[in-house]
C-alpha cells in the first residue's frame, strides 16, 4: 500500500494440482482423508470460494458436494457442509472433525455403494497466485466502494476470505482498513461480522457494497 | 491477434492477470512442440494460443515433429494403448518412437526457458533437455491405459519438472508436479466467432436443411462412442410430441473404416426421414460449423464415452442448451437443469428434448447460463493465464502462495 490511508486491491487466481489419490466410495474417501496433505484438505474446504460461479452449487465444499452428487447420501452431505473452515484454526482440527463426522455416520448407517468409475473423487492440491493490480482507492469511502465493484471477484476471496490465514485471525482486509484508515468503525464491524462461510465471493461483494451504501 | 482483442468479452481479471505475469516474464523463450501443423484439438489449440504468447512479449516458438507413417502407425498404436484400446507394442515399434524423437530433437532448437511437449507422440525430446522448465502437456485421457505402453511412457514422462492434464480423472498417478487445466475455446475463432443471422440462413439453406420447424443438432464424428444411432432413436421419440428436424453433422470418413462402417448404419436408420439431415462436412468448415450450431434449438452431444467434448462448449457459448452423456469432461460444462441437461439413455434424451422444445422460455434461459459459465471457465484467456500461472509456479517451486 502506498500509505495507510491507501488501499491496494490485490486480485488472484488458483492452480489445481493432483495428487493422483481417489476415492470411489466413503471408507475410500475416510482412509485417504487421513493421510493426505494439509493443503488437499485446506483446497477441498476453500476452493469453493475462489472459483467463479455462473450457478452456484449446492453446498460450498467438495467433500459435501461429491456426497450429494456422486454417493447420493443427502445425510451425510449435509453434515460434511454444515463444517465451517473459517472455525478451524488449524488444518489438522478440521481434518480431524471430517473424520469425526464420516465415523459418525458410519456408526449409524451402512457405507453406501461405490461410485462409477469416473465418478472418484479425486484429492487435489491448490497453489495461489496473487497479483497486485493498479487499482488504489485514496480515503473515500466512495472512492473505495467504486473499486470494490471493479475487482475481479478473486480480490473479494483475497482480502475477504484469504486474510484469515495470513492475518492468522478472524478478521479481513476491507473491515481492518474501513475501521483503522478511514476511521469507520461501524461499517468495519458490520462487514467483519459477515459469516463468510455463507456466501459466494460475487454475493459477499454485494453485501458488502451494500453496507457501505447504506453507510454512504 | 491481441490480448486487447478479448476486451468486453473475456474475464477482466483474467485479462489483467496475463499481463501482470506477462510483464514479469517478457523476453523469456516459450517453446510447443507437437506432432501436426494443421487437424486436430491440439494444432487448433496452438493456431489461437501462440500469437497470443507473441503479442503478450514472449519470445515464443511452436515447433513441429517431421514423421512420416510408420511413426504415426507406432503413435496411433500408443494413443489408443494409452486410452485402454490398443494393440501391443513390440520393441520395433518403441524403437521406432525413439528413432523419430531422436532425429527430431537434432533437429529442432530445444532452448528455452519454458518448453511444453504436447501428448505422446514428441515425449522423448525430454532425453534431450538443454536447459529450461520442461512441462508434458497430456490431452488425453490415461485413466485406464493398456498397463504395459503406460509403463514405457511413464518412465519417459517422469524426466519431466511437470506434467498438464484436462481433468483430474484422466490422469495417472506421478512423480512430479501434476497440473489440471481445463480445455479452452477461442471465442474469436471462426468456429465460435459471432455470425450475423444472414450467414446462418445462408449456411442451412446451402445445406439444405429448411429452418421451417426446430432444429436438433448433433456435431460429432460418426463413432459409435458419440451414439449417433441413440440420437436418431430419442428424435423419434421427441418427434412423436413435437415436429422437428434432426441434424447429424461430421467429418467425411474415408480414412477410417469403423467410421464409414457406423456412417452406413446411420444412413440406414434415417432412411425415409426427410426431416434428418446427415451432413458430412470436409476438413475446416469451421464457419458451418458455427452457423449450425447458431442456428439449432437444441444442441446434442449424446456421447457414451468422450474425451472433454469441447464441442459442447462451443453450443453453451452460442446460448444453446445441450443436452449431453454423462461422460468424459462433459458434466464440467453442462450443468444439470440449468446449462443444459446429462443423459444416461435414449429415453433420457427424447425426454429432455421434449421438455426444451415444450418449454423455450427454460432453453433461453439454459442458453444464457450456459454462455455465461463458459466465458467465465472456457475461454482461451483462462488457458493463457494457467500456462503462465504454471510456468512460474514450477520456477518457484517451494511457494504455496505466490505473489507476482
Amino acid at each position: 500500500m502506498a500509505d495507510e490511508r491507501t488501499f491496494r486491491f490485490y486480485e488472484c487466481f488458483a492452480l489445481t494440482t493432483l495428487t493422483g489419490r481417489k476415492a470411489a466410495d466413503i471408507l475410500d474417501l475416510l482412509d485417504i482423508m487421513k493421510t493426505v496433505s494439509r493443503e488437499s484438505i485446506f483446497h477441498h474446504m476453500h476452493q469453493y470460494f475462489l472459483k467463479p460461479h455462473a450457478v452456484e452449487p449446492e453446498f460450498p465444499n467438495d467433500f459435501a458436494v461429491w456426497v450429494s452428487e456422486s454417493l447420493g447420501e443427502p445425510l451425510l452431505a449435509e453434515a460434511l457442509a454444515n463444517v465451517n473452515p473459517f472455525e478451524f484454526a488449524k488444518i489438522e482440527d478440521l481434518r480431524f472433525e471430517l473424520m469425526r463426522i464420516i465415523h459418525e455416520y458410519l456408526d449409524t448407517y451402512p457405507p453406501p455403494r461405490p461410485v462409477l468409475p469416473g465418478r472418484e473423487f479425486m484429492f487435489n492440491e491448490g497453489i495461489t497466485i496473487v497479483l497486485p493490480t493498479s487499482m488504489e482507492c485514496g480515503p473515500q469511502l466512495h472512492d473505495f466502494l467504486l473499486k470494490l465493484r471493479e475487482v475481479d471477484y478473486s480480490s473479494i476471496y483475497f482480502h475477504f476470505y484469504e486474510s484469515r490465514l495470513r492475518l492468522d485471525r478472524p478478521t479481513d482486509d476491507f473491515s481492518e482498513y474501513l475501521s483503522t484508515s478511514l476511521d469507520r468503525p461501524g461499517i468495519a464491524a458490520r462487514i467483519k461480522s459477515l459469516d463468510p462461510y455463507m456466501y459466494s465471493t460475487e454475493v459477499l461483494r454485494e453485501k458488502i457494497a451494500s453496507l457501505i451504501e447504506e453507510a454512504l | 491477434m491481441s490480448l486487447k482483442d478479448y476486451e468486453g468479452i473475456a474475464e477482466p481479471g483474467d485479462l489483467r492477470a496475463i499481463e501482470r505475469m506477462a510483464s514479469v516474464l517478457a523476453g523469456r523463450k516459450m517453446l510447443h512442440v507437437n506432432s501436426t501443423a494443421a487437424g486436430g484439438g491440439v494444432a487448433e489449440l496452438l493456431t489461437r494460443m501462440v500469437p497470443l504468447f507473441k503479442d503478450i512479449g514472449l519470445d515464443v516458438r511452436w515447433e513441429v515433429m517431421q514423421a512420416d507413417r510408420p511413426f504415426f502407425e507406432v503413435t496411433k498404436n500408443i494413443h489408443n494403448s494409452l486410452q485402454g484400446r490398443g494393440r501391443p507394442l513390440t520393441r520395433e515399434m518403441w524403437d521406432e518412437f525413439a528413432r523419430v524423437n531422436r532425429e527430431n530433437a537434432g533437429r529442432i532448437d530445444l532452448d528455452a526457458d519454458f518448453v511444453v511437449v504436447h501428448d505422446p507422440q514428441p515425449a522423448m525430446f525430454i532425453d534431450y533437455r538443454k536447459r529450461g522448465t520442461w512441462i508434458w502437456r497430456c490431452h488425453i485421457d490415461i485413466s485406464s491405459p493398456d498397463r504395459a505402453a503406460w509403463h514405457q511412457l511413464k518412465d519417459i514422462v517422469g524426466k519431466y519438472d511437470g506434467s498438464i492434464f484436462s481433468v483430474a480423472n484422466f490422469a495417472q498417478s506421478l512423480p512430479i508436479h501434476q497440473f489440471l487445466i481445463q480445455p479452452t475455446i477461442d471465442p474469436l475463432a471462426d468456429k465460435n466467432i459471432h455470425l450475423e443471422d444472414e450467414e446462418v440462413k445462408a449456411v442451412y439453406e446451402r445445406l439444405g436443411v429448411p429452418l421451417d420447424k426446430p432444429v436438433l443438432l448433433q456435431v460429432s464424428r460418426f463413432d459409435p462412442f458419440k451414439d449417433p444411432l441413440g440420437v436418431i432413436d430419442a428424435y423419434r421419440l421427441a418427434k412423436k410430441y413435437h415436429d422437428c428436424r434432426l441434424v447429424l453433422a461430421g467429418g467425411t470418413a474415408t480414412d477410417d473404416p469403423e467410421g464409414e462402417k457406423v456412417l452406413a448404419e446411420v444412413e440406414e436408420r434415417a432412411a425415409g426421414d426427410p426431416d434428418i439431415h446427415i451432413l458430412l462436412l470436409p476438413p475446416f468448415s469451421d464457419r458451418e460449423v458455427n452457423a449450425l450450431q447458431r442456428g439449432a434449438d437444441i444442441v446434442l452431444q449424446k456421447s457414451t464415452r468422450e474425451g472433454f467434448g469441447l464441442v459442447v462448449a462451443e453450443a453453451l457459448w452460442k446460448k444453446k442448451p445441450v443436452i449431453a452423456g454423462d461422460a468424459g469432461g462433459i458434466p464440467l460444462q453442462v450443468i444439470e437443469g440449468v446449462t443444459g441437461f446429462l443423459v444416461h439413455s435414449v429415453e433420457g434424451t427424447a425426454y429432455r428434448i421434449r421438455q426444451l422444445l415444450e418449454n423455450p422460455e427454460r432453453a433461453e434461459r439454459m442458453g444464457e447460463a450456459g454462455r455465461e459459465h463458459i466465458r467465465r471457465n472456457f475461454l482461451t484467456t483462462r488457458n493463457i493465464k494457467n500456462y503462465l500461472g504454471i510456468w512460474t509456479a514450477l520456477e518457484r517451486r517451494d511457494e504455496k502462495v505466490i505473489y507476482i
